[in-house]
């Protein structure tokens, strides 16, 4: 999938016209005008061929949820996911808390320690659901692009603790090494040419 | 009277009031569809084959739902309404020849309850008194918007019985009977000989009053749609609020079979063909009560109200009096 | 003192004193400098070179450049700001992107004054040397994240006195050469040095042996220096930060509880880590990781509650220490006055005792001077006090004052490495127990005013004088003529030729001489070294005030009321300036708003003590209470000031006013008790919920309020008596003290610092002798016995073994007949 038309932002004015609406008819004769005119116009029957010209036609544009699902766009907000490395296949969160921090319905929440490797290591994270307002602020802060939208959006339960746990947001390994995982492309991903702002640090090895 | 006779129409009362509520049912999934497939959509598709068993599935639903009847209700009238429009639509059909005659083992069988001889005056009466059954019930529903509803379906049905007993007025005159029969009789002589030629107007007229009188897009006013309010029906739940159901789609049956017969030539001349050309006549009037509805919006009801009076009627008069004219000369 | 001056910054007329730093000037109206490595009190290293302002038209250092009368600053020019954000680039150069996890995100000074710089592009560059990051125990060291603006360094060696940190070298490449010429010249000499060195640890160990305050890893400005126990567990913009002021001992520092939910799980508030405003106040160990001493998963019991009244009723006797607040010293005099409870408070009663003695010589409530006072003081002398484990704050205040171009003199039976190791402006003497009193003659001796001490006084300090006959050695210059021959190359000819010339050289040379001095035996009573009177000499080059800081061993001394005389005498007839440091937290409070009775009745209830029936906040009494961290009220401290302190973490159970109330007293809250602080005694009628709790960006305290003076009603007697120079402790001897972060049972329930006591000697003791670090010994005394382990500690230093308080287990007290050193029996078991 080209994702060209996400990317675009600008959105132009073209394809754009003015509605030209008519004026209410003041007068009892005006009125009566407009009545027979419209009645005479025959743009009753306009519609009325409409509706039956499309019934002939028989072009069915309902989705049979759940059996079918419609594709959603790479922008789309539902339940998150949290990725993994592509080469070691590590989490790719480090504990800095900053979707901790910006999360305003502050329902994200994690336990970090120094752990054996000297590194950080976050011991349990969740995001509390029933709470998320899928804003979509937690993918766009994240620095490490880990914490990302999903597209499952089939969240109802009788418990919100059901919604997610964070083994069900976080990419399986074996997903992972099938390539199964994808970049994300929503949210606090890097914008496409952001490459060009960005000035070179110079390097001595 | 004798007892065959009595029999005999028993058994067709019997036989009308099973047809008409099961082709009630069938007209609500009908509607659905047709509906569905105007507006690209598909309508029911889960309840059995292409949702052919929803009218099931809805018929047990109101079957077996709780009779709910709320706390300041009047509790009689609130639980006799439904019950007098389902009947005053039944009722009405006494008069209307479904088909033409037939031979059955030898017993010729006439599908007329009874061939009364002011059949039209009878089936708009009767038809007229159907009114009461969203008047009193709206009325006594204690909710608001119930009231509003009744007050409003009153007006519609009065004006527009003017517009349709008018409008009649034409035909009946050239006709010479008030009998559905005798209408029918007088258009034996192929299409060229239906009514709907001489009478184009009365046609239109009748037509539009046929939808007031129904409550049907555009004229949908009886229910308080744009308040997401179902009218006089709010409060009323299970089978008693099934059996306006019933009511509105019988209405629109027999309302149907009367354009036919009055202006499309009914039965003809009695033929088999003749009678399949009489269920083709009804079955497309009934579409386009559904057409209309996937088409055109409702009006407002002082709009109603104006074309009723001030458009409709005056050209009703006048077509009288030109038919009168006409027939004198 | 120094002079009102008026200085220009930017524009801006500020009144400040001649010769402070421009920086704090700056501070104090509230005028922004950047600055990285100085630290307010202590001597400004010139690390980072961001100070930089221009003053009367000259670039200099607003951290170490004085103030002068009508001087005009300006805090930055097109220079100053090309210096600045080169010095930030250099910062930047190799420092790793890891503000994701890094400990200090969010507070670092890096970050915020890259961003401060507009630091958006990077211009230097130069290989990186592998840095890795060390383990030095209780603080984590990772130099790939130091920016060597040496404050650990600092604060260490200013303001702790423990120099156990330093800079070695990095063994880092050579700048780029071509970066000398396009760089700015400060920012090339910062990075210059920055290059050359990381932090490293005095000892040359692998381990950091300190006295472990952590105010190293609360200096430094990025997260180079960790807690090792809060590493990786927060984000500082987590934390619920709680004014509060430490419980610990009498210090009262001021301390922020860091508190947030305990994890994902468990919502409750638990406390972190204690953050300070390191710039106006250093914490001690037993502040900084003492923190989670509170009595948890308490709940209402209503049986042990009525169990409670049941024994108040019974009760004639209060027994208490003074670790508690004092609104509940104030409760439970009001029960006092009430019920006719004995209050009985040993610590306390001692304290208010030596005041009261001293109150007759000095016409003064309470003693003149405080903790402040000392850090800028230029000789400050420590007598009766271990200083280090007694108040670690008095103990800075006294480093501080030294490093800062002063001398100080210590004397304690107790030889202590730390201070000897703070400077050689220190001389510790190690006197012998029960000769505190010689050391206070000595010191009237020494520096009294001649002139106005009473003559009694002054005959009596004569008959420690006599003349004496000692040979002097004196190195002098002599004159010394010798001839030299060179072979010299002869210009003209080109030969080489042999020259003698005379040289005329100054060789030293040694002379004896016999020479009469004046011998002051109180020298020798006291133990001083050889040539005191000439290192004194020396030390007291251009003192001008003096502080003396007196301790516990005083008050318990057997003679402590003519000790108390002396002090007063000192304090009254010297420049000396005094403070005496309350023996436990709440040491001076309590005396204040207590009348104490000596002996206890019947049947006692025992408040975080023995007694019939017990009430605690360590959670091991009949009834729980609250711990310092959980309530709210107020502390007196030594510098006589009525700190106030929050509830850090939830309690669940009762609290003192709970019983109160029950008895028949009447206060919603204990806190209501804050107005009613008796006035008589020097509190204020000041609700609790008005007094502040802050510093001052001037670094003014701005906290609670000051006791006020009060009038002495006692006859004035400035009688004292002689020294009994034959009393001595014969033998072993132990002392009652405490490690270094220990105080209390509460100190030794943080998870950090619990241990278990014991008998602590100095490893020389230790090598003298047969015992064994881990011997169980019995330490037998004419008052009692205990059997306790062994332990080394190589913070003191001698033959005298101490035994702690700090341990429940351990009934040190038991041993002691009030006088903090006694003759003891050790032997192994
Ligand atoms: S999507 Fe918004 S509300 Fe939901 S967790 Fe992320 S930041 Fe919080
Ligand atoms: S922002 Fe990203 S890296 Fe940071 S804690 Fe959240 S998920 Fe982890
Ligand atoms: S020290 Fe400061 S700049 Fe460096 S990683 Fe830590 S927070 Fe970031
Ligand atoms: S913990 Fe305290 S004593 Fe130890 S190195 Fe750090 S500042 Fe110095
Ligand atoms: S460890 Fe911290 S305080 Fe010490 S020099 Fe490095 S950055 Fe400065
Ligand atoms: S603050 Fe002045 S040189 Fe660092």
């Amino acid at each position: 999938m080209s994702f060209e038309k996400f990317k675009d932002r600008n959105v132009g004015e073209d394809g754009y016209y003015m509605v030209d609406i008519e004026d209410y008819p003041e007068t009892g004769w005006g009125k009566f005008k407009q009545v027979a005119s419209r009645s005479l116009k025959g743009e009753l029957f306009v519609g009325l061929w409409v509706v039956l010209r499309e019934m002939f036609k028989f072009d069915i544009h309902t989705v049979q949820y759940p059996k079918e699902k419609l594709p959603i766009g790479p922008r789309y907000r539902a339940v998150h996911k949290m990725l993994r490395l592509f080469e070691s296949g590590t989490e790719r969160c480090i504990g800095c808390g900053l979707c901790e921090k910006i999360c305003i319905s502050d329902c994200i929440r994690m336990d970090t320690k120094y752990d054996e490797n000297s590194r950080k290591e976050v011991t349990e994270y969740s995001i509390n659901l029933g709470r998320c307002i899928f804003c979509g602020y937690c993918a766009e802060v994240c620095p490490e692009l880990a914490i990302v939208h999903g597209g499952r959006y089939e969240n109802a339960s009788e418990q919100r603790a059901h919604f997610v746990e964070f083994e069900d947001m976080l990419t399986p390994i074996d997903a992972l090494k099938a390539g199964q995982q994808e970049e994300y492309p929503g949210f606090g991903a890097i914008i496409p040419g952001s490459d060009k702002s960005v000035k070179k640090t110079p390097l001595a090895y | 009277m004798d007892t065959a006779y009595f029999i005999e129409t028993i058994i067709k009362i019997v036989v009308l009031l099973l047809v008409f509520s099961a082709l009630a049912g069938f007209g609500t999934y009908f509607e659905r569809k047709v509906l569905a497939f105007m507006q690209r959509r598909l309508g029911p598709m889960h309840v059995g084959p292409y949702g052919l068993l929803q009218i099931a599935a809805d018929g047990i639903k109101l079957f077996t739902k709780e009779d709910i009847v709320p706390q300041n209700v009047v509790g009689p009238i609130f639980k006799i309404a439904p019950v007098i429009t389902a009947a005053t639509a039944f009722m009405a059909a006494a008069a209307i020849p479904f088909m033409p005659s037939f031979t059955i083992f030898g017993y010729e069988v006439h599908p007329i309850i009874s061939d009364i001889n002011v059949g039209i005056l009878y089936i708009l009466g009767v038809m007229a008194i159907g009114l009461y059954g969203p008047l009193l019930g709206g009325m006594a529903s204690a909710n608001k918007w119930s009231l509003i509803s009744a007050a409003r379906a009153a007006s519609v049905f009065i004006s527009y019985e003017v517009v349709s007993g008018l409008s009649l007025l034409a035909p009946i005159m050239m006709v010479g009977s008030l009998s559905l029969i005798d209408f029918n009789n007088y258009q034996t002589g192929g299409v060229g000989s239906w009514m709907i030629w001489s009478q184009p107007v009365a046609f239109i007229l009748f037509l539009i009053a046929a939808f007031a009188e129904t409550g049907r897009t555009p004229f949908h006013l009886i229910a308080n749609d744009h308040e997401i309010i179902d009218g006089f029906g709010t409060e009323y739940s299970g089978m008693r609020w099934g059996l306006f159901f019933i009511g509105e789609y019988a209405n629109m049956f027999f309302i149907s079979f009367v354009i036919a017969l009055i202006f499309l030539g009914g039965f003809g001349d009695g033929s088999v063909g003749g009678a399949l050309a009489l269920l083709g006549k009804v079955s497309f009037i009934f579409f386009f009560f559904l057409w209309t509805r996937a088409a055109w919006p409702d009006v407002r009801p002082d709009q109603l109200m104006w074309l009723c009076w001030k458009v409709l009627m005056p050209i009703a008069v006048i077509n009288i009096v030109i038919t009168g004219i006409v027939i004198m000369f | 003192m120094a002079n009102e001056i008026t200085i220009t910054i930017d524009g801006k007329e500020i009144e400040t004193q001649e010769g402070e730093f421009i920086l704090n000037a700056a501070r104090a109206n509230d005028i922004f400098i950047p600055a990285i490595c100085y630290l307010t009190r202590c001597s400004p290293t010139l690390a980072c070179r961001i100070c930089l302002v221009e003053a009367d038209g000259k670039q200099v250092y607003a951290c170490n450049a004085k103030t002068k009368s009508g001087m005009n600053i300006t805090t930055t020019t097109e220079n100053i700001e090309r210096e600045r954000r080169a010095i930030m680039e250099v910062y930047d150069v190799n420092h790793p992107l890891q503000c994701g996890v890094c400990d200090q995100s969010g507070e670092c000074e890096l970050q915020n004054y890259t961003l401060e710089m507009g630091v958006d592009s990077q211009n230097y560059t130069i290989a990186d040397v592998d840095r890795p990051s060390v383990d030095w125990g209780h603080i984590h060291y990772d130099p790939g994240l130091c920016i060597v603006c040496e404050r650990c360094v600092t604060a260490c060696k200013d303001m702790i006195g423990d120099n156990s940190l330093k800079t070695v070298p990095r063994g880092a490449g050579a700048i780029d050469g071509a970066f000398k010429e396009s760089m700015p010249k400060d920012a090339y000499a910062m990075w210059n040095k920055l290059n050359k060195s990381v932090i490293g640890l005095t000892s040359g160990e692998e381990m950091l042996d300190c006295t472990s305050c952590g105010e190293c890893a609360a200096v430094c400005p990025v997260g180079a220096l960790v807690d090792t126990d809060y590493i990786y567990t927060s984000n500082a913009w987590e934390h619920k930060q709680v004014p509060a002021t430490c419980g610990h001992c009498s210090a009262g520092c001021q301390i922020s509880y860091d508190t947030k939910h305990t994890s994902i799980d468990n919502p409750e508030e638990k406390i972190y880590r204690v953050s300070n405003e390191w710039n106006y106040v250093s914490l001690c160990g037993a502040g900084r990781y003492g923190f989670d001493y509170q009595n948890s998963d308490v709940t209402k019991d209503e049986t042990a509650f009525g169990a409670a009244l049941d024994a108040f009723k019974k009760a004639d006797t209060i027994n208490f220490t003074s670790t508690i607040t004092n609104e509940e010293a104030l409760i439970l005099q009001k029960m006092k006055d009430k019920f006719g409870y004995r209050l009985v408070n040993k610590d306390a009663q001692d304290f208010k005792t030596f005041l009261r003695d001293y109150s007759v010589v000095s016409r003064s409530s309470i003693y003149g001077s405080d903790l402040e006072k000392v850090h800028n003081t230029d000789f400050v002398v420590s007598v009766g006090s271990a200083l280090k484990s007694d108040n670690p704050n008095a103990r800075y205040a006294f480093n501080n004052a030294v490093q800062m171009k002063g001398a100080g003199l210590y004397f304690h039976p107790v030889a202590d490495p730390v201070v000897d190791g703070m400077s050689k402006n220190v001389v510790s003497i190690n006197h012998a127990p029960l000769q505190e009193e010689a050391v206070l003659y000595l010191l009237l001796d020494l520096f009294g005013n001649k002139d106005l001490l009473p003559t009694k006084i002054i005959d009596y300090l004569a008959t420690f004088h006599s003349m004496k006959t000692v040979t002097v050695t004196e190195t002098i210059k002599e004159k010394v003529v010798t001839q030299v021959t060179k072979k010299v190359v002869n210009k003209e000819t080109g030969e080489e030729e042999e020259v003698t010339s005379d040289v005329t050289k100054m060789v030293p040379k040694k002379v004896s001489k016999e020479v009469e001095v004046d011998d002051n035996r109180l020298l020798e009573i006291v133990g001083a070294p050889d040539k005191f009177e000439e290192t004194l000499q020396k030390l007291l080059k251009k003192k001008e005030t003096f502080s003396l800081i007196v301790g516990p061993d005083l008050y318990t001394h057997p003679s402590s009321q003519n000790i108390a005389r002396l002090v007063a005498l000192i304090e009254k007839y010297s420049a000396f300036e005094l403070v005496m440091i309350p023996t436990l937290t709440n040491t001076l409070g309590v005396g204040l708003i207590c009348d104490l009775d000596d002996e206890a009745g019947e049947y006692a209830i025992g408040y975080n003590t023995q007694g019939d029936y017990v009430l605690s906040a360590l959670g091991d009494g009949d009834l729980d209470m609250p711990a310092i961290n959980q309530q709210e009220g107020t502390l007196t401290s030594i510098n006589k000031r009525v700190n106030p302190t929050n509830v850090a973490v939830g309690y669940g159970g009762y609290v003192l006013n709970d019983i109160a109330n029950a008895l028949g007293l009447k206060a919603e809250y204990t806190i209501d008790y804050t107005e009613q602080l008796p006035t008589a005694r020097g509190f204020k009628t000041r609700k609790f919920d008005d007094l502040p709790n802050h510093y001052t960006n001037a670094g003014e305290e701005v906290r609670g309020y000051l006791l006020g003076k009060m009038p002495v009603r006692m006859k004035k007697d400035e009688h004292v008596v002689a020294i009994d120079e034959d009393q001595a402790l014969d033998g072993t001897l132990v002392y009652l003290a405490n490690p270094v972060r220990q105080f209390t049972p509460f100190t030794n329930k943080a998870h950090q610092l619990i241990s278990e006591g014991g008998l602590y000697m100095s490893e020389s003791a230790l090598s003298g002798s047969e015992l064994q670090v881990g011997d169980e010994v019995s330490v037998k005394t004419e008052a009692g016995e205990v059997s306790v382990k062994v332990i080394s500690d190589n913070k003191i230093d001698g033959e005298i073994a101490y035994l702690p308080t700090f341990d429940a287990n351990i009934n040190s007290e038991a041993l002691f007949g009030g006088y903090r050193f006694t003759t003891a029996s050790i032997e192994k078991v």
